[in-house]
Order: structure tokens, then C-alpha cells, then sequence
């Protein structure tokens, strides 16, 4: 500032980022009213005063003159990609009145007529529509607009193996790492921030990464070892391993998988649990008595891992010599067909890995002694991103299982399954804990910190007759799914008994972001649209009414990392933040969560709304909302941070602080040997499950619900990009993301922009030299790619040595068309449009979107 | 006699363009200019090929080429080496561009904002800083460095990479960083003796 301006105001404000799902501690300076700068904020455990490129930026975003700044209505009403809406401003009182009305219509026929859905990015209000005003308006119809990006497989093996909604290795202890088409620690992933300075630690302290990737991105840019894979192969590579490990190295934790996993129960020859007459409880063999007994009889003296067993006439084999037999035909020869990685290089890294996992050692952390298993994987959407992604993360996720590499020190770490609490309240509080034949059940999960409002997947809920748009009351395994697109339009052929009306959008670009633009618009168009936007953005083209929403800066949302679900794992500081307005919204923008409590109001749901908000905060006296009473929004933090951290730590203590930070205990993070729940490594529930959505498949006559892959081993078998047996579309697209932009969201910030003009690849489609010479393409023409099943798309080409031969790779969601984000139009590639959004090209089990598209490409004539 | 210097570990880096926009956000710089850049490059044959992120800024070299060749006097050296431009003397000859080996230096034409409909108010508060008809470049954060703070591409740098401090203090964690693990200059041969150090990745 010069010397001569008047300074009235110069203040520092502790708030939380939402430029991607990280939500990393930032602060903000404003200066006169102004926001000046934005800065790490160093109290916060997410990013410890660091923060990356997007956030930076986020300034923005928050004065981008193309912002939404009042209500409108549409006045065409034609509706389809790119016919102008002709919006007409309304004030928010008409808006509210006309949601109002067909809000209380649809709420006094069928709550279930309407649909919700939002974006990852905005993580908090969008688990404020979905896990609680929905459920409270009655409608099980929600949706996350991610699409392709969504990490369901991993999910649901969060869940089942960790007892969290996500992954992340112990960086702070793991000496051997093998990435799997994601790029932890090096762009997008959970804790973002944290992760990269970890990953920096850990690479100098000497950690050895291995990054499987069909391309050379960020991650294997900082690997010691990259190995460039044919995509959607990484489960076979993985089954290799497994193979090394278990049948020819033999090396495996007995001591963990005896007492800590299933794989000491015997399997029936139908595949089932051999089960205890009289208790029902799974048994096991004790070698030592020759005998059965069941899983947890304090008798036990050893279990057997191998071998046949007889009891009451039935024979039964133990889960892990099952799972030693299944991956068996996985050589690594074959393993090096399927996945292009040669064979020797196979058994390396299986041997490398299962030395590195030090089987029996333990480190003394804050005078705990625990196993010690310095060797992790992690994997995301380049692994998983497949038809069978189950099958493929399973067998990834078991090689650390094996080694027992999994919630001790330096192994594979569930994302914050245990908080014994704040210690001056013991609040909150969950823990995972033992279910039903002593499997591990999640005392966490998306429904907040009283699973019951989204149940976890274990215990497996019974799957229905679909009576949900997404499904997911017949897939009952996933977390969310996409399938609202496809199910929307042909209600009445998935025997949905009600016609879907209304759809409520929280910012979420759906055409951009989830495959084939055609038919998301397909099943938008017939729906009355709600939509909460920054921007008139692609999607608002199909809405009736659009809303402006309140970026992160200028919002409340007293619980940004839902939970500690998208928080360092490992050890550190736990911290409660606050995300809080660093300036007041502008125009007439408002918060997304208060405008749906004043729908509540107007629509009469207040005690179930309330009802919800008790619930999924478990909120206890007497800090529990009252249904005589209504609340304002700053009234509901207030009481949810009091319940939670004592009367003194309320809104405004938060207001100013930012954060309430306290030390983690080695038990919470590292939970494994203090927690006497055993994760499977057969899954036999899964194996029922199929059944059952068989039979009601069946029963319902519902095309296309193939259960062939609801197998309780892993496997790998191959998507269908590789099915394709012709010439002509001889290329695999796949998609990976950069660490300066999020999704499809950043493209209209003009620095983020900049970087991505400034660097050689992401507003590109790169290719590998040799392949691109053989076809006549050079550096920078512009040429076509074309899908085998969607759509096609434009970009200009660049020619790079660090991708497979076989491959093409484009980064994020480019190619915006809207001409209201002037910034992002036309850069970068759309790469949704080669994705077909079909239940054939989907992996049921965790309705994950199969993104590997069979493509050509071609250069554009004249 | 205090010498700032800056260490960049490129095993550390992970190229992510944070330093970048930490400046850009420090220093309201106008589009198209960059006090602090990424260069991207790739090594080899596939499959045996390497990619390297290069983070750049203004070396502010012990012996500086553009200090050498302004005919005016506006790009002058301080006695901490930081190597700085007075904008009020620089008449836009641009010699300091052609002499600078790493182009660490860039020409403020003519004031353009970032969105096409005009200036933020943020951009608003900045426009003062940046006169056009001259050059202009890094300065080390030179008023953050006055306030004991580190320059902002350092305070920031998400993976720990750049590390800030006094090349002539052998006990200064630069200077040890440089001598255990073998840091080196960029260019030389230009004979400037930069005072920015790279640990190879």
C-alpha cells in the first residue's frame, strides 16, 4: 500500500480452501474490504501454512466479473446443449416462491420425484444437500456429479479393509511405494497438501516409489522406478505379485492373517463360510486339536492356512489357500502379456516389495509397541477407473493384506478411521467396530459420526427391487453412483415406481463431468432445474432456475473436512476447522445451506430436518437442535461446535481462531493391533450379494445387471477397451490430472489458465512420438479423437516420449463451451466425450464408471 | 556482508506451478509476466525417459549481465545482492533482456486485465506496482525480506523445496545445503555467478 492510503482495515482471517475436495487451512488478508492475498494458514494440520497452486488462486475466483450475482428464471422453454436459455432476472423472493410450490407438490405426491445433486469440490454444503436435507425432505435420490473421477472402488475398500471412506499411505514411515494410476503426494489426491510435503520427506529420506502409470505425469516425474502399464491392466500386474508373494517367494504375514484377516476360515465348496451349527459363527481349523472351531474360541491354539478339513460331512478349505490357488495362473509371463511390464521386472518389484514390508519387526512409537510394515501401495481412478474395478482394487489392496502392511506404522492407512476425540470432551468420537461374523464395520462413514442416515457397506444391506434412481437399493456395495443419468429418462423400464420431476443442482457441471454430454442432457431436460451456481455454466443451459451461489470465500460451513475423511492420515495433529466468510457475499449471492434451511421452512420439514442434523452429528444435550426453535445457520455451527468441543469453543471462538488442533495418539491412526475386528480378504458377502441382485434382476426383468464379477477373490479380467479385437481404433484414451487445476471448475481462473498456456501438456493431447510419426502427426496439429462407442473430440497434438505406445493421455475436464466463462472456453480437451455412459460400461458392484475409452485419432482436414 | 541466496531441491520439487502463483499473488504481477517460472522437459527414449521440472526465477547474480548493460542506471545491484529495477529510471531499452542469460526479465508493454471484462478489484489494488514502457522482474521479496519474512515463493513452496538465506555464511542452512549436497548453477559459462542454486533431483 502507498503511504498515503488511508488503511482502516489489515486483518488475517483462519478459513478453509475449496478450490478441489482437499480443503486444506488458509488465511486470507483483507485490507479496506478487499481480499489482497491468500496464504497457508500455519495452525492448520492441512497444509501447514503451504498451500498449493489452485488455492493460491482462489482470489479469483472470488472477483471473477462472470460470476452469477442474481437469481434468474428461464423464459425459453426449449431446453437442450448450447440453445440459450433467455434468462430473465428474478428477485429471490419469486425464485423461493416457485421452489417453494413445486417442492411442497412433489413432497405431497412422492418425495422420492426429487433428485439431488452437487459437486466433490464444495464438499461440505454438498454433504449439507445430500446427507441431510434430502433424507429430511424424504427422497433417497442423490447423486455426486463426478462421474469418471468418483473413487468408489477405493471406497468401498476403505470401508471394508480400513474402516474409512479413503486411503493413503504412512508416508511419515513407509520406505517402499507403488502408486497405481493416482498421483499422491504429487497432485490431486486426499490431504493434498500435507501428502506433498510427506511425499518430499519421504523421497530424500530415501523411500523408493514405484509408479505405475501408462504415462509419465507427476507422479512418475518423482519415481525412482516408473512402468508404464497398458491401461486397465493393473490388476493382473497386481495378481503377479500376489502370485511371487504367495506361491513362489512365499512371503506372507502368517501371524497377521491368522489373527487379524478371514484367512483362516473355511470355505465350503459352494464358497461359502463352513458355519458353526449351532452358533452360525464362521469356522476355523486349530491344527494343534485337530479340530473345528469357530472364529473366535478362546481355545484356539493355531489356525490352519492351508489344507482340507472335514466337519459334519462337509469338507472346507481355508480362505487363504483359496486365495493362493486363484492366483496362480497370474505368472508373471502371463502377467507380462496383459500388462506390457516385462516379467522379470514383475518379480523384482514383488520381491522388493515383500522385503521392504519387513514381516515381524515393530517400531516403539510414544512407548507403543506395533508392528512395523514400511511398505504401502495406493491406487485411484488410472487403476480402478474400470469395468472390474472391484476385482482389480481388491487384488492391489491385497498385496499389502498379505504383508500386513495395513494400519501400522509405515503401512496402508485408512483415512482416519479412529478419533478418540477432543480430549477435554472425548467428542467427537468413532472407532471401528466388529461386525457380523467378526468383520470390521466402519464407525464412520459418509452419514456422518452415527452411520445410519447412508449406511456403510458392511453390514451389506439387503439388496431391493430398485425403487432409488441411483440403485443403489439394488447395488447395495457402492457409495454413490451416476446412474440418476441413465436411470432418469427410462424411469419405467428400471420399474421405478414414480416419474423423477425435480432436480436440485449444487454447482456441479454434470455435462462436463461425467461422460457423454448428449445423454446427461437426455435425462435433465424433461426435470423441473433448480441450480446453485457460480457461473452460467454448461449445465445451467437445462435449468428453470439458477441461484448464486457463495464461493468459499464468502461462507460458513463449521464442518469443512466432514469429519476428518479427507485429512492427513498418520500421525500429527488432529484439527477442527472452520471454513467462515473472509468477506461478505457479494451482489445477492447466497450460502447454498441457507437458502435450503429457509426451503425447509417454507416447505414445512423443520423437525425432520433438525431430526437429521442430531443424527448425522450425533449432537448431544444440551446442544441438540430443537424443533420448537429455528435456528439461523450461524446458530446451527454454533451448536454443533459446542456439542462437540465444550461450551467455550464455540462459533465465535472458532471465528477467531480458525482451528482447535489436538495431538493424535499412535493407537488412533495405527488402530490395528488394538482393534479386534478381522478384514476379509474373501469376501463372501459379496458373494451373496450377487446372488441375490441376480435373482431380483431376474425377477424384475432388468437388462444389463451382469453380477459375473461379485466374486469374493480378486481377479483381473480385461474392460472393455480391451475386449476390442479390430484395427481401426488401435489407441486407449485415458485421462490424469494436474496439480493447478480441479476438475472442470478451474478452467475459468484466468492464473490457473495461464499456467496451464504456459506448460507443454495439459491443454494438450499428448501422444507417443513413434506412434504419432507412424500415423503422420506432428507436434501441434490438430486432430480428432474419435470413440469407439461415444462421441469424438478436438485437440492439438504433443508428441511426448513419456506415454505408452498405446495410449493417449488428456488431463482434467478442458473444453468448455459456455460463452459465459469466457476464460475456460475452448481451452484444453474433453475428454467426457468419449466416454459412453451405458450400465454395460460399468462396474456394478462399486457403479464405477469405466473411463478407458477404445479410440482413433486423426488429423482435423483444412 | 550478507549475500541472499536461494536453494531449489529439485528431488523435492514436484513441479506443481505453486511458486508461480505465490509470486503472481505477492507481487500482482500483469499476465504474461512471470518473476517466477516452471520449465518442463523431457530426457530420453521411451521407456527409459525422465521428465524434469525446472523452477526459475531471477539468479541475482554476484556479477549481474543486466546491471552491466543498463545505460541508465535503473537496474543496480544492493550490497545483500539483491539485483533490483528502479522503474522511474528504466526507459524501456530492453538491453537488460538480451543480456540476461536465464530470461528472467520481462517488458510490461501496455496494462492488460486478466478477465476480458476488465480489472478485479484485487488487480485494482496492484496496478500502482507495475508501470508499463519498463522492465521488470524478481526483486527476492525484497520488502517481505525486510520484514524478516522469506520470499514468498519460498514461504510457501508446498514440498519444502526452496530454501532462502546467506551464501556467505558457511553455517547458513543454504550454504551447507550447496556444499553436502553438491549444488550447482544454472548456465556457468555465462560467468554471473548466480545466487540461486539448484540439488539435483
Amino acid at each position: 500500500m502507498d503511504k498515503d492510503t488511508q488503511v482502516q482495515e489489515d486483518v488475517w482471517i483462519p478459513t478453509v480452501c475449496s478450490m478441489c475436495y482437499s480443503q486444506c487451512g488458509i488465511r486470507a488478508h483483507r485490507v479496506n474490504g478487499k481480499v489482497v492475498k491468500i496464504e497457508g494458514n500455519p495452525e492448520s494440520p492441512l497444509g501447514i501454512g503451504r498451500i498449493c497452486a489452485k488455492g493460491l488462486a482462489g482470489i479469483m475466483l472470488l472477483y471473477d466479473p462472470y460470476r452469477l450475482n442474481v437469481p434468474m428464471k428461464r423464459t425459453n422453454p426449449e431446453k437442450g446443449i448450447g440453445i440459450d436459455p433467455k434468462w430473465v432476472e428474478i428477485s429471490w423472493e419469486e425464485a423461493l416462491d416457485t421452489i417453494t410450490q413445486k417442492l411442497k407438490k412433489i413432497r405431497a405426491e412422492d418425495p422420492r420425484k426429487l433428485v439431488f445433486t452437487g459437486c466433490i469440490p464444495s464438499m461440505s454444503p454438498m454433504v449439507f444437500g445430500l446427507a441431510l436435507f434430502m433424507p429430511a425432505f424424504g427422497s433417497p435420490n442423490v447423486f455426486i456429479s463426478n462421474g469418471h473421477q468418483c473413487g468408489n472402488a477405493e471406497h468401498l475398500l476403505a470401508a471394508t479393509l480400513h474402516g474409512a471412506l479413503t486411503t493413503n499411505p504412512d508416508m511419515q514411515y513407509c520406505n517402499y511405494l507403488i502408486m497405481f494410476g493416482c498421483h499422491c503426494g504429487t497432485a490431486a489426491y486426499y490431504a493434498y497438501t500435507t501428502m506433498c510435503q510427506r511425499m518430499a520427506d519421504a523421497r530424500v529420506r530415501g523411500m523408493k516409489l514405484v509408479v505405475v502409470d501408462p504415462m509419465l505425469n507427476t507422479g512418475a516425474e518423482k519415481a525412482d522406478e516408473w512402468l508404464p502399464i497398458k491401461p486397465g491392466t493393473d490388476g493382473a500386474l497386481a495378481m503377479a505379485m500376489l502370485h511371487v508373494l504367495l506361491n513362489e517367494l512365499g512371503i506372507y504375514d502368517e501371524e497377521y492373517l491368522k489373527e487379524h484377516t478371514n484367512a483362516p476360515y473355511l470355505i465350503a465348496m459352494d464358497g461359502y463360510y463352513l458355519r458353526d451349527r449351532e452358533t452360525d459363527k464362521p469356522l476355523i481349523w486349530d491344527p494343534r486339536d485337530q479340530k473345528a472351531k469357530t472364529y473366535d474360541d478362546p481355545s484356539i491354539k493355531d489356525y490352519a492356512l492351508e489344507g482340507v478339513y472335514q466337519f459334519d460331512e462337509m469338507l472346507g478349505k481355508p480362505a487363504f489357500s483359496l486365495l493362493k490357488d486363484q492366483v496362480k495362473k497370474f505368472t508373471p509371463e502371463h502377467a507380462a502379456e496383459i500388462t506390457t511390464i516385462p516379467a522379470e521386472t514383475i518379480r523384482r518389484i514383488a520381491k522388493e516389495f515383500g522385503e521392504a514390508a519387513r514381516i515381524g519387526s515393530t517400531i516403539t512409537l510414544d512407548g507403543k509397541e506395533l508392528p512395523y510394515r514400511p511398505a504401502s501401495v495406493v491406487y485411484f481412478k488410472g487403476a480402478h477407473g474400470h469395468n472390474h474395478a472391484w476385482l482389480t482394487s481388491l487384488a492391489i489392496e491385497l498385496l499389502c493384506e498379505v504383508v500386513g502392511a495395513s494400519n501400522v506404522p509405515g503401512a496402508f492407512l485408512g483415512c482416519n478411521p479412529v478419533c478418540y476425540g477432543y480430549p477435554e470432551t472425548g467428542r467427537p468420537r468413532w472407532e471401528p467396530k466388529v461386525g457380523p461374523d467378526g468383520l470390521l464395520s466402519p464407525g464412520l462413514w459418509f452419514g456422518g459420526s452415527e452411520p445410519g442416515l447412508i449406511p456403510g457397506p458392511y453390514p451389506p444391506t439387503e439388496p431391493q427391487p430398485p425403487q432409488t434412481l441411483n440403485l443403489m437399493d439394488l447395488l447395495t456395495p457402492a457409495l454413490t453412483s451416476h446412474l440418476p443419468v441413465l436411470t432418469i429418462p427410462r424411469w419405467d423400464e428400471f420399474k421405478i415406481p414414480y416419474k423423477p420431476e425435480m432436480l436440485i443442482n449444487y454447482g456441479a457441471n454434470s455435462l462436463m463431468s461425467i461422460g457423454n454430454p448428449e445423454i446427461v442432457a437426455q435425462s435433465f431436460k424433461d426435470l423441473f432445474v433448480v441450480s446453485f451456481n457460480l457461473w452460467l455454466d454448461e449445465t445451467t443451459d437445462l435449468a428453470d432456475i439458477v441461484l448464486p451461489d457463495t464461493c468459499y470465500l464468502e461462507r460458513l460451513d463449521p464442518s469443512p473436512n466432514m469429519h476428518h475423511h479427507h485429512f492427513p492420515v498418520g500421525l500429527g495433529e488432529w484439527g477442527w476447522q472452520i471454513r467462515q466468510p473472509v468477506v461478505e457475499p457479494l451482489y445477492q449471492r447466497r450460502h447454498f445451506c441457507e437458502v435450503m434451511l429457509e426451503l425447509g421452512e417454507r416447505v414445512g420439514i423443520r423437525p425432520e430436518f433438525y431430526m437429521v442434523v442430531n443424527l448425522y452429528f450425533d449432537l448431544k444435550e444440551p446442544f441438540r437442535l430443537d424443533p420448537a426453535k429455528k435456528y439461523s445457520w450461524e446458530e446451527i455451527a454454533d451448536t454443533i461446535y459446542k456439542s462437540y468441543f465444550g461450551p467455550e469453543h464455540g462459533l465465535e471462538w472458532f471465528k477467531k481462531h480458525g482451528v482447535l488442533k489436538w495431538p493424535k495418539k499412535p493407537e488412533e491412526p495405527y488402530w490395528k493391533p488394538f482393534i479386534k475386528a478381522r478384514v476379509p480378504i474373501y469376501f463372501e458377502w459379496i458373494k451373496g450379494l450377487g446372488e441375490k441382485i441376480k435373482k431380483i434382476a431376474e425377477e424384475q426383468d432388468l437388462k444389463d445387471i451382469d453380477t459375473s464379477d461379485f466374486q469374493p477373490l480378486p481377479d483381473w479380467k480385461p474392460c472393455s477397451a480391451l475386449e476390442y479385437q479390430g484395427n481401426e481404433y488401435d489407441l486407449q484414451a485415458i485421462y490424469y490430472r494436474v496439480p493447478w487445476h480441479t476438475f472442470s471448475m478451474t478452467y475459468e481462473n484466468p492464473w490457473l489458465d495461464e499456467i496451464s498456456d504456459n506448460e507443454p501438456y495439459s491443454y494438450f493431447i499428448s501422444i507417443n512420438t513413434d506412434t504419432a510419426k507412424k500415423k503422420g502427426i506432428k507436434d501441434g496439429d490438430l486432430i480428432w479423437v474419435e470413440s469407439l462407442d461415444a462421441g469424438k473430440t478436438k485437440g492439438r497434438a504433443r508428441l511426448v516420449e513419456g506415454i505408452h505406445p498405446e495410449v493417449i493421455g488428456v488431463a482434467n475436464n478442458g473444453g468448455h463451451w459456455s460463452p459465459n466463462m469466457p476464460v475456460a472456453k475452448g481451452k484444453g480437451v474433453f475428454f467426457e466425450a468419449l466416454l459412453p455412459l451405458a450400465l454395460a460400461k460399468t462396474d456394478l458392484l462399486t457403479i464405477t464408471m469405466d473411463c478407458d475409452a477404445r479410440v482413433k485419432i486423426y488429423k482435423v482436414e483444412g | 556482508m550478507v549475500r541472499y541466496g536461494i536453494v531449489i531441491d529439485l528431488k523435492r520439487c514436484i513441479g506443481c506451478y505453486g511458486c508461480l502463483v505465490a509470486c503472481k499473488a505477492e507481487n500482482f504481477t500483469p499476465p504474461g509476466v512471470f518473476w517466477a517460472r516452471v520449465l518442463k522437459r523431457e530426457d530420453g527414449k521411451y521407456p527409459s525417459v525422465r521428465r524434469l521440472s525446472l523452477p526459475l526465477l531471477c539468479m541475482h547474480c554476484a556479477e549481474p549481465a543486466c546491471v552491466e548493460v543498463c545505460p541508465t542506471g535503473a537496474s543496480t545491484q544492493r550490497e545483500d545482492g539483491i539485483v533490483f529495477i528502479d522503474a522511474e529510471k528504466c526507459f524501456g531499452c530492453r538491453y537488460c533482456m538480451m543480456a540476461c542469460p536465464y530470461g528472467s526479465r520481462f517488458f510490461h508493454y501496455r496494462e492488460r486485465p486478466y478477465f476480458p471484462a476488465g480489472f478485479t478489484p484485487y488487480e485494482e489494488m496492484g496496478r500502482q506496482k507495475h508501470p508499463t514502457g519498463v522492465v521488470e522482474k524478481c526483486d527476492l521479496c525484497r520488502e517481505r525480506i525486510e520484514k524478516g519474512l522469506e520470499p514468498a515463493c519460498v514461504a510457501n513452496c508446498m514440498t519444502k523445496a526452496r530454501y532462502f538465506g546467506d551464501l556467505e555464511d558457511p553455517a547458513s542452512e543454504v550454504s551447507r545445503l550447496i556444499r553436502q549436497r553438491h549444488g550447482f548453477q544454472l548456465r556457468p559459462e555465462a560467468g554471473t555467478d548466480p545466487s540461486v542454486y539448484y540439488l539435483s533431483p
